[in-house]
């Protein structure tokens, strides 16, 4: 490639970066501007044309259906997500205080249940659908809210823990020994002293869970069997159609769908990028 | 309530990877009710993990910890947790928690809040000379600052001991003998046990009663600071005392030879021996001085000014690989000639190993 | 003195437990729900059978022996092989382009779109594809445009399962893209500055510098790469239209099938196979990779 100048190399590079972008784009944009076609442009447009005579029509048709399903999102979602990241943080710091700990024996412990979070956190959770489906049943909790939160708070509170554990690594030693030796608990130390030292890393398990949970098709699909009742990744889906039948619907259902958590990525998706980059490596590395 | 702060063949072992190394082996030390206790060592020696064994920080592999006759960590058990035990301390990091303003900070160690615990504070504030800075947070502190705040919170508690690691190494140096003062006249004021670790001898010198000197994992000598730098036990704790030039010197019937001198040494064993002279025993002059005695004819290498005095380096004529600092009051020419001259009773003899 | 002591180790041991207690116990009917789910795997629980009765490997040596379970645990191993390869292709490649990108700002901005696939449900991303893979309206109307061939896409059983990878590939690249450039970040500056300063072409400094520099990113990239897509639910049960589409089906899929027709021991045999292939590759990269990397700090 050095045959070519600086400036065509600077262009290729451009060039390539583009196409793959615009690739990228392509299923979002089809998203964006297929909900506002009208009938019209349905019939005599493809998915990649803009709309020629925008129109909310399809929007008014499909809102009767998702009105529900998308409250009981937020009303699911938006709690569990703050409650599992909490509990997951007392959680994290329990464990971050066993690792410090220099007994052998806490010590094997921790990687224990270092290990045990980590799998319950990457764990399929489809797994264990039935055993679940069945106590569900028992405590006569499906098709409410109560089940889907248990189950939530079930599978989202792993991430939770480990996604904070793995915040707190960098948690000063002697600040958490300072405070011991000011004679503070340890539940007085998390609230006085970790959680405000760690406000970055909550905000990001908040984030990750948030959209996770959001976005998660499986939980509701077994846990909910009324169409009306259920969370709206599934809620969606009733709207994939059959060729012929009118794609604006579709689109105009996935983008109410998928609106709160592309919001979040826009405005927060650094928090969200961050949740990933600690998932996956321990919170080494910044982006 | 101060109390004496004892610890009886304390041991601690690290594991490092497969290997247990051994840092503290059988430590011997009381610290007495108020007084002030230095520990000098040189990095890596254990001096933070002897303090963190009397805050109950770190378990003891073996060994007993006593708070005046009450038992507070045994082997391998904590009996008090840190929590209990009324410590004061002072991290080499400062460790302020960086969420809290100035107030909080040492507000935070201290169980009720009244009007009563505000006053106490704005006290030993003012006696700090951070009142001003109260109501800042820790980052928006200078570094003496913050050590005073530091300092303010392990006093704010009444603690039964004092406990300071490192404090002033992270200090400008030209605030280092006013901040070392300061926690002198406070110790003294409120008459708490102290316990000071640092490398650095000046630290010891200007704040504690008594001193000690941490070497692969013991004491290798307790005393007075002036004893420790005065008669050191070995070459090792005369090095970290204090700047020592070192020299090789035979012993032959009470007589010491060391360079082209000869001093009358009654107290030594016939043998080859380490000699150690500090800098300003010696003295380069063109003249026999009084009460002095001559190792010979040196020649002047280096010439510095070092704040107060000056600094040579000089070399015997006839041994040029052999270097000595000499303190003198006036500068020398470099590759002037001169007589170095040593007070004899100063000179240190150590065994050879 | 003593029931001080008792008091203040009581206080310390609440504390403890109010910190730990609410996951523990979260934790424990999770691990119970496994365990349910192993028993169970030993009977013969199923529609026929509503009293199990134990039948040791009999329930695994059935759900094992469909054709269904063949294609479907070759599709997942597929999926899951497929995007490990492309998915580390598409991260080096994108990653390298995107390092060389001058501006941090649009770095972040492109590193974004590449990621912001995650970011939707993969059921609503299914619905969009749906479209895309339209035969009239969809990509084939570009690439009749283009004069090119169009192609069946998902309404041929030869091109649905390629089909659904592309999308698997557009949806989940962006985790490798991500992970390869935290460990480009990661690699000394002034390295690279060095090789500027030799005159070392770009390409060069990437494949001699950056690569051999990351191989955290190739493990996390790949560790991560399996563990979504080992369990990809969403995208075959929305493209194919239900969990019985043969050609489309994974082993997640083919176990919630079991699962609807009532081959509840069947069900639970596949999910104990398929949480212990997770564990399989989760453990050590929890224990070798997130806390020795957590550690180190
Ligand atoms: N938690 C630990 N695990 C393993 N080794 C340790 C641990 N803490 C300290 N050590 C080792 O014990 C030795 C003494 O450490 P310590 O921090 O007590 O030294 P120090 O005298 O305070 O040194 P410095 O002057 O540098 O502060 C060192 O070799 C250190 O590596
Ligand atoms: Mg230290």
């Amino acid at each position: 490639m050095s045959e070519f100048g600086p400036t065509v190399k600077a262009f290729l590079h451009q060039l390539i970066l583009a196409i793959f972008v615009v690739i990228w784009l392509i299923p979002i944009y089809a998203m964006v501007i297929n909900g506002l076609k009208s009938e019209f442009d349905v019939t005599s447009t493809p998915v990649f044309i803009p709309p020629l005579h925008p129109s909310l029509t399809a929007f008014a048709a499909v809102w009767s259906q998702l009105d529900v399903p998308l409250l009981n999102s937020v009303i699911v979602v938006i709690p569990v997500s703050l409650v599992a990241t909490f509990i997951g943080a007392m959680a994290a710091y329990y464990f971050y205080l066993l690792s410090v700990s220099k007994r052998r024996s806490l010590n094997f412990m921790s990687n224990t249940i270092f290990s045990l979070i980590a799998l319950a956190t990457f764990m399929p959770y489809q797994a264990v659908i039935i055993p679940l489906t069945r106590i569900e049943a028992n405590w006569g909790l499906l098709n409410t809210y109560g089940g889907a939160i248990f189950a939530f708070i079930l599978f989202y509170i792993p991430t939770a823990a480990l996604l904070m554990s793995m915040f707190m690594a960098v948690l000063p030693r002697d600040i958490i020994d300072a405070a011991r030796i000011d004679g503070s608990g340890d539940l007085r130390t998390f609230f006085r002293i970790v959680v405000p030292l760690t406000i970055p890393g909550i905000i990001s398990t908040l984030i990750f869970n948030v959209i996770e949970m959001w976005n998660n098709f499986f939980i509701p699909l077994v846990l909910f069997n009324v169409a009306k009742q259920t969370l709206i990744p599934v809620a969606v889906e009733s709207f994939t159609g059959g060729y012929g039948t009118l794609y604006n619907e579709s689109f105009a259902a996935a983008f109410l769908a998928s609106i709160i958590p592309l919001l979040i990525f826009i405005f927060l998706g650094r928090y969200f990028i961050r949740g990933l980059v600690t998932l996956g490596t321990g919170g080494k590395g910044a982006v | 309530m101060v109390v004496t702060v004892k610890l009886s063949k304390v041991t601690k072992t690290f594991k490092k990877g497969k290997r247990n190394v051994e840092v503290l082996r059988g430590v011997d030390l009381v610290v007495e009710r108020g007084a002030c206790m230095g520990v000098l060592g040189p990095s890596g020696t254990g001096k933070t993990t002897l303090m963190r064994i009397i805050a109950g920080l770190e378990v003891p592999s073996s060994g007993e910890v006593y708070f005046d006759d009450k038992l507070v960590s045994t082997s391998n058990r904590i009996i008090v947790p840190p929590e209990n035990r009324n410590i004061g301390m002072v991290f080499q990091s400062w460790a302020l928690y960086p969420n809290m303003k100035a107030y909080d900070n040492i507000a935070f160690a201290v169980k009720n809040k009244g009007e009563e615990t505000r006053k106490k504070i704005e006290e030993i504030a003012e006696l700090l000379d951070i009142l001003h800075v109260l109501d800042r947070y820790p980052r928006e502190l200078s570094g003496g600052q913050q050590q005073r705040v530091a300092l303010a919170r392990a006093l704010a508690k009444d603690p039964s001991i004092l406990v300071l690691d490192e404090p002033f190494s992270n200090l400008d140096a030209r605030i280092r003998d006013s901040a070392r003062a300061l926690v002198k006249k406070v110790q003294k004021e409120f008459g708490v046990t102290a316990l000071v670790v640092s490398h650095d001898p000046a630290d010891i010198f200007s704040v504690a009663d008594v001193a000690g000197v941490l070497l692969d994992g013991n004491f290798a000598q307790v005393g007075s600071p002036l004893e420790l730098y005065d008669s050191p036990v070995s070459a090792s704790v005369a090095r970290l005392v204090g700047e020592i030039n070192e020299l090789d010197g035979v012993v032959e019937g009470g007589k010491l030879r060391v360079l082209r001198g000869v001093v009358e040494r009654r107290d030594c064993q016939d043998g080859n021996v380490k000699v150690g002279i500090r800098p300003e025993d010696l003295r380069v002059s063109e003249t026999e001085v009084q009460g002095m005695i001559s190792l010979g004819k040196v020649r002047v290498k280096v010439s510095s000014y070092t704040g107060s005095s000056f600094r040579l380096v000089v070399s015997p004529l006839e041994e040029e690989k052999v270097e000595l600092y000499v303190n003198s009051d006036r500068p020398m020419p470099i590759n002037s000639e001169a007589v170095l001259l040593a007070k004899p009773e100063k000179i240190k003899v150590f065994k050879n190993n | 003195m003593a029931t001080l002591e008792g008091r203040s180790r009581l206080r310390s041991i609440l504390n403890k437990a109010a910190l730990v207690l609410p996951t523990a116990a979260l934790s424990i009917i999770l691990l119970y729900l496994v365990l349910w789910n192993l028993y169970y795997s030993f009977t013969n629980w199923s529609l026929f059978h509503s009293i199990p009765e134990f039948v040791g490997l009999l329930s695994y040596a059935q759900a094992m022996s469909t054709v269904f379970f063949r294609s479907s645990f070759v599709h997942s191993l597929e999926l899951s092989g497929g995007l490990i390869l492309v998915g580390n292709l598409m991260g080096m490649l994108l990653a390298g382009l995107l390092y060389f990108v001058r501006s941090s700002k649009l770095r972040t901005v492109y590193l974004s779109i590449f990621i912001a696939p995650l970011a939707i449900s993969m059921a609503v991303n299914g619905v969009i594809w749906l479209w895309l893979y339209n035969l009239q309206i969809g990509i084939d109307w570009l690439l009749v445009r283009l004069s090119l061939p169009a192609l069946p896409w998902l309404s041929s059983t030869s091109t649905a399962f390629p089909s659904m990878f592309i999308v698997a590939v557009w949806a989940y690249s962006g985790l490798a893209v991500l992970f390869y450039l935290a460990s480009f970040m990661g690699v000394d500056k002034s390295l690279i500055e060095a090789a500027k300063m030799d005159g070392v072409g770009t390409f060069k400094t990437f494949f001699r510098v950056l690569l051999p520099n990351s191989y955290q990113g190739v493990i996390v990239a790949t560790a991560l790469l399996f563990l979504f897509s080992f369990k990809i639910f969403s995208l075959p049960f929305v493209l194919s239209g239900g969990p019985t589409n043969v050609s489309l089906q994974t082993t997640v899929v083919y176990m919630y099938y079991l699962y609807t027709t009532e081959f509840f021991a069947q069900s639970t045999a596949i999910a104990t196979l398929v949480t212990a292939i997770a564990a399989a590759v989760v453990i050590p990269f929890a224990l070798l990779g997130l806390r020795r990397w957590v550690r180190r700090e």
